[in-house]
Parts: structure tokens; sequence; C-alpha cells
């Protein structure tokens, strides 16, 4: 059965080291979900964090192929159980009038978010938390007409 | 005074880029290297004039040629083949030979050229991303924009292109980092933390992998190209003799065992033995060492070794589980494994099951290797002509065989005597790999006789060859098993195709009338009383000779798996 996979890599930070990753990918014909890349505590070293659906045999001969790649030092895969999970949000809204930003405004409250960037015409709001959480809120946001909504692919640390 | 300066001068040298490189080879111990001049690489070719004393350069005629002979070339040494390229067309010439090289484990390092590192992305004369291009099918590949970094870069290329599991690595040079100076000084020794390759077995796998041995009824063997990269021919031999386990070898494990050893059961996959295909499913443990599983040989793979626990050896952990789930996954250097197993299990024989094969071998001599081998009338055939060239050379040549009909043939008849004395393009199948891999073989091994056997399709697509061959006088034999068509789609055609010969008969040029365009020997042969004399006067020849053989058109190689069915469906006929 098909499962969310959060494959962690650590590899020296080198150009061509995501060129040989998403090749592996695309041989495997496996959609890369979610990606995000940047330096990590060891200087030199950038952790790459990749999310994908797929079966777990499949996931286990990536894994395992990820490791011929001569610059990454490990690769771990896991489910989103072990997993502390964070991403973030920016959405932009038109909001002209000041009943209707109060309604964003309390909306963005309740949902744990916040205005980052106000203007005449518009609201940007910026909400980390999980997959869920940042979906409930684009949901409830909706029907005020989004301009803009772009996410950051997760991050995550091991529990 | 004048010492300590001496000591400096040798510590560090001031040079071009391109004198770092030819530097960096010699560092490495390279003799050979193949290759093709052009733009992009004019500065190395430059420095290369001062160096020719020491390093042999070999003018090829396509650098596909290149590739296939560094090839050919490491895959006897066992140490990298190095060729040498210009950008554009020059590297991408290169790419056959390369993931050639992948798919077979063959130590290489290519070096190409590319234009002056401020035109890279500009889509500027003979520009390609090369090492976009190359990046799925090398090792490792890395661009060189900075002469400083060329010492660095070409040690750990060695390194990562010989150890662990060998394969094909890529420096690609810019121009301007050709011609820059800076201080020669090349490292000593090379660590890279993120890749540092298992050799040595975990031990309770091994102990483990014993057990199951010691208790096995009906052990089975399965070595691959990994013993020879190991260098583990003998241990392996010792380990079967020791637990009286029968072995069958993988088309590149072809040669670890001599042909005629008692515990040698034949080949495996598609093409390969009767028994050693069919009776893979009666065993109970399965040890297959430095192989990989390919669909070649399990055939399909729900019905495989279904009563076998496999204890896998491989130093590449991806393989282990990858096709085939093995109950003892052990990631090591083939050689280490064999010695610590062979000392960890028991002495033992297995004299029922070993003699299971001969029987099999028995069958398959009356079916298939009779007419095959000794045919008394009609056409000569690629079977007979193949058993010649093997008595002729009492098992010792190195046979070069490229793909198709006659690459089965050499791989099922002949007899070997010494390890790592077959060499063919397995994983990827390249026709056209033959011709120069002979070459680079011979450069690798001047005092063996090194045999090309290759088919009317496959030499034509390397042919100009034959002029670098002229041009070095070296005396690599070429056999053309000439049937006027690409045998082996032929064969399909007639079993699969409902014998639709679409597109694969051949008009062929004279190919002796070719071969003395490029003025060297050849000739023809037609008839079976010719065969002989023919092939003498070939081995007897110190030059290359190129030899033309017209056997039957329409024959087909058996024992035979088709794709998709089971090992133990094996066609006789």
């Amino acid at each position: 059965m098909k499962q969310n996979y959060t494959i962690t890599a650590i590899a020296e930070n080198r150009p061509g080291v995501l060129y040989r990753i998403a090749d592996l990918f695309l041989r495997r014909k496996v959609n890369i979900e979610s990606l995000t890349v940047s330096e990590i505590e060891h200087a030199g070293q950038s952790r790459f964090t990749i999310l994908v659906r797929a079966e777990p045999n499949l996931v286990e001969k990536i894994v395992k192929q990820l490791y011929r790649i001569i610059e990454i030092t490990k690769v771990i895969d896991s489910l989103d159980e072990s997993l502390i999970i964070k991403e973030i949000a920016l959405i932009k809204i038109t909001a002209r009038n000041l009943e209707r930003r109060r309604e964003i405004e309390h909306l963005v409250h309740l949902a744990n978010g916040k205005i980052s960037a106000v203007n005449q015409s518009y609201l940007v709001i910026e909400k980390t938390g999980t997959e869920t959480e940042i979906d409930s809120l684009h949901e409830l946001l909706k029907p005020f007409g989004i301009r803009e909504f772009v996410r950051s692919g997760r991050i995550v640390v091991f529990k | 005074m004048k010492i300590g300066v001496r000591k400096l001068k040798s510590k560090f040298m001031k040079m071009t880029g391109s004198q770092a490189v030819m530097e960096s080879l010699l560092r490495e111990n390279v003799k050979v290297i193949f290759g093709y001049p052009g733009g992009a690489i004019m500065p190395v070719y430059d420095a290369l004039y001062d160096y020719m004393d020491r390093i042999k350069h070999v003018l090829v005629r396509h650098e596909q040629g290149a590739a296939h002979a560094a090839e050919g070339y490491g895959r006897i040494t066992g140490e990298p083949g190095v060729c040498l390229a210009t950008s554009g067309p020059g590297a991408t010439n290169l790419v056959t030979g390369i993931a050639d090289a992948m798919m077979d484990c063959v130590p290489m390092v290519c070096i190409t050229g590319q234009v002056a590192s401020h035109l890279v992305g500009s889509d500027a004369f003979q520009e390609a991303d090369v090492i976009g291009i190359t990046a799925p099918i090398t090792k490792w590949n890395y661009q060189i924009t900075d002469a400083n970094e060329i010492p660095e870069v070409f040690a750990k290329a060695f390194h990562i292109a010989r150890t662990g599991r060998p394969g094909p690595v890529l420096i690609d040079i810019t121009k301007d980092a050709q011609f820059a100076t800076f201080d020669f000084s090349y490292p000593k020794e090379v660590k890279i933390e993120s890749y540092q390759p298992t050799t040595h077995p975990h031990p309770k796998q091994i102990e483990l992998a014993a057990e199951f041995l010691n208790k096995s009824k009906r052990p089975y063997i399965l070595a691959g190209h990994g013993v020879i990269i190991a260098k583990a021919e003998k241990d392996l031999i010792k380990l079967a003799e020791k637990g009286g386990i029968p072995v069958a070898q993988t088309l590149h494990g072809i040669s670890i065992f001599p042909s005629a050893h008692p515990l040698y059961v034949g080949f495996l996959g598609m093409h390969g033995n009767y028994g050693s295909n069919f009776l893979s499913n009666k065993a109970d443990v399965v040890l297959a060492v430095g192989m990989r599983f390919d669909d070649r040989v399990t055939g399909r793979l729900k019905d495989y070794l279904p009563e076998a626990k496999i204890i896998h050896i491989d130093i590449d952990p991806a393989e282990l589980n990858k096709n085939v789930k093995a109950e003892i996954p052990i990631v090591a250097d083939a050689k280490l494994a064999i010695q610590a197993l062979e000392k960890a299990m028991k002495k033992n024989s297995h004299k029922e099951w070993v003699h299971e094969f001969r029987k099999c071998y028995k069958i398959e001599e009356k079916k298939v290797i009779e007419n095959e081998c000794s045919p008394k009338k009609g056409k000569i055939k690629m079977g007979e002509a193949i058993v010649k060239i093997n008595e002729l050379t009492r098992g010792e040549a190195i046979i070069v065989a490229d793909v198709g009909q006659h690459q089965m043939m050499a791989a099922r008849y002949t007899k070997y005597t010494k390890p790592n004395s077959f060499i063919t393009s397995g994983g990827m199948g390249t026709m056209g790999f033959a011709l120069p891999a002979a070459m680079g073989a011979k450069f690798a091994a001047p005092n063996r006789e090194v045999i090309c056997i290759t088919g009317d399709g496959g030499v034509q697509m390397n042919i100009q060859e034959l002029a670098t061959l002229a041009q070095e006088s070296l005396p690599v034999k070429i056999v053309i098993l000439n049937n006027n068509y690409l045998g082996m789609v032929r064969q399909w055609q007639e079993l699969f195709f409902k014998k639709r010969y679409s597109m694969t008969k051949m008009t062929n040029p004279d190919f002796v009338a070719v071969a003395k365009g490029f003025y060297l020997d050849a000739e023809k042969v037609e008839k079976r009383a010719e065969l002989t004399s023919a092939l003498k006067r070939m081995l007897k020849s110190k030059k290359p000779y190129l030899l033309d053989i017209k056997v039957e058109k329409e024959q087909n190689v058996f024992p035979m798996i088709a794709t998709g069915a089971s090992v133990e469906e094996v066609r006789l006929e």
C-alpha cells in the first residue's frame, strides 16, 4: 500500500547532488510531493527532506540506491508517526474593507497563524504547522478569494 | 641548501592544468590512454606531447571506441581504463561506453575537455552539458573550472572508480583550467567521508551462512563478476571444494572456474546451460556471490528459487534484496567474505546432487551441443567455429565477444583454463563493443592471445577501429561469425513473431576487402574443410588479422529461457 514517506538524506553540499537524487526518483517513477534543502549543523553538509507517496519496498530500494551517490552520508526513511513535521505557508488575500479584514484576522488568530504583511489592498498570512493545519486554514480562507498561496514543503525532526 | 630547494620542488611544482593532468595520470600509474583530440581538449594534448615516452596514447577513430577500449583495459587489469575526449560531440560519443561500464562495473576514468568557464552554459561552440548527461551513468562526475582542483579531483576519481563496486567516473575540465598555472602537489591518500565501502563481512552473518550451507542437502553457488573483480577465484574454488558444492557462473562470471573442474556445472541465463538453469529451482541453499540476479538469470521472478534459502554476498548494499529476497544478505568484498565463509563451514560432499547436473548436461549434449559443435554436413555452425578456436588456443586466449548469437556461442562453447578470460557487454548488450574492447584488452595483456568474436552486424558498429589496429600494428584477432542476419533478433522473430523477419537481413560489405582497405590481413572461410587451417594461419600471424567465417544463416541458440518464462521452462529446441 502506498504511504507517505519522508526521506531524509544528508549529503556533502556540492553542485550536482540534487540532480542525482532527482534522477533516481525519476528512474523509479516516483513523484516527489515536496522537497526542501538546506545546510545543517555540520558545515558543508546539506539536508534533503523529500516527501513521497510510495510502496514500502520501493522506498527501501530507493534508500539503498541513494547511498550509491558518493556525496551522500546518511539516508533515513520515516513514516509520519515518527516525525515532528512542520511546514510554512504564505497566503495572500485581497482585503480592502475593514469588515473583511477583521473577519480574516479573527480566523487567522483562531488557526494560530499570523499576519506577516499588510497594506491597503491585501493581507499576507503566514501559517506554520502540519500539512493538515495549513490545508484547513487554506479551506477557511478560500471564500475570501486567495491571490497567491505558496507552501515551503515539509521539514522534519525525528521524535 | 640545494637539497632543500629540490625538496621544495618535488612537493610543489609550478605547472599548467594540462601538465597537471599528465602528472596526475602518472601518479595513478596510468600507462595507456585511449582518446581523440579536439578543440576544447587541445591544451591537454599539447601537454601529452611531452609525456609520450611515459604515457602511451592510442588514437582511436571514434570516441565510442575509446570508451570500450578503456573498458577492455579496465576489465583485464582491474585498474581504471582511461579515455580522453574533447567537449560536445567528443564527450557525447563516449556516452554508450560509459553506460556500458556502469552496468558492468568496469573501472574507468573519462576525461573530457569543456569550453572555457566563462562560456559554460551559453550554448557555446561544441558545448554539451556533459555533467548533466553523464550523471545517471557515472559513479561520480565533476567539472573542474579551477586548475587548483585537478590533483584532488583526479585522486578522488581514480579512488572512486577502482574501489567498492567499480564503475566509470568522468572529469570535465574547462579549457581555461587546462591553461592556468598553479602549484601542483598530489594527495598521498584519499579519504571521502561519505564514501567508505564496507569490505569486511559481518561475522554473525558468516556464521549463519555457514550453518545454512552445512545443513544443506542441495547447496548451489552462483558466481558472478564480483568474484573476478575481488580476485577471489581461487578462494571460491577452495570453498566449493570444501563444501562439495556445484558452481554455476553468470555471463560475467565465466572463467572464474576452469571449465573442466568437476564442480563447475555451467553458465546461467537465457542461453545458459540446461542443468545450471533448470536445477536452480531444486537447490535448497543458494550462495550468490558478486552477482545481481539480473532478469536474464532469474527468468520469471516469482517462480525463481522457490525452495532455496538465499545467501547473497555483494559489495553494493543496493543489490541486496533488490530483485531477490535474501535470508542472509552480506555486504562485503567477495574475497574477504568467501575466505571467512570457507573457514566457518564444514567439509562436505553432495555427489548425487552434483551428478544431477551431469545428467542434465548429457541431455543438453545430445539435444543441442552435438549438433552445434560437431556437425558433419551443411554450412559451418557458430558453435563449431568457437570449439575450433578454443582447441587451437588451448583455452588460454582472452575471448572478447560482441552482442548477439555469436556472444552466447562464445560463452557456451569456450572451455576456459584461466580466470578473467571472457569479456563481453552483458548489462547493456552494446553491439560494437567487442572490437574496441579487444584492443583495450590486448594493450592490457600483450602476451596473451586476444580474440574478438563478433557478428556481421556488431562488427560494423565500430568497424572504424580497424584503422586503430593497423596504426598500432596490434595483433588482435577478429573472427566474424557471419550469417547475413542480425541473428539474435531474427531468432526472436522466428520464435515469437511468426517468422516476420523485419529489418534483420543484411547485405554486407566484403569484410575481407574492407580489412584489406585498412591494410589488415584477412581471409574468408566458407567451407568446413578450410576452417582449421584458416584459424591456424590467423593465430600464427603476429599482426592483426580478420577472419570472415560464413556460417549457417538461420541457426538458433539453444537452450533458451524465453522472456517471462521460468528457469524450469528452459527450452532445448
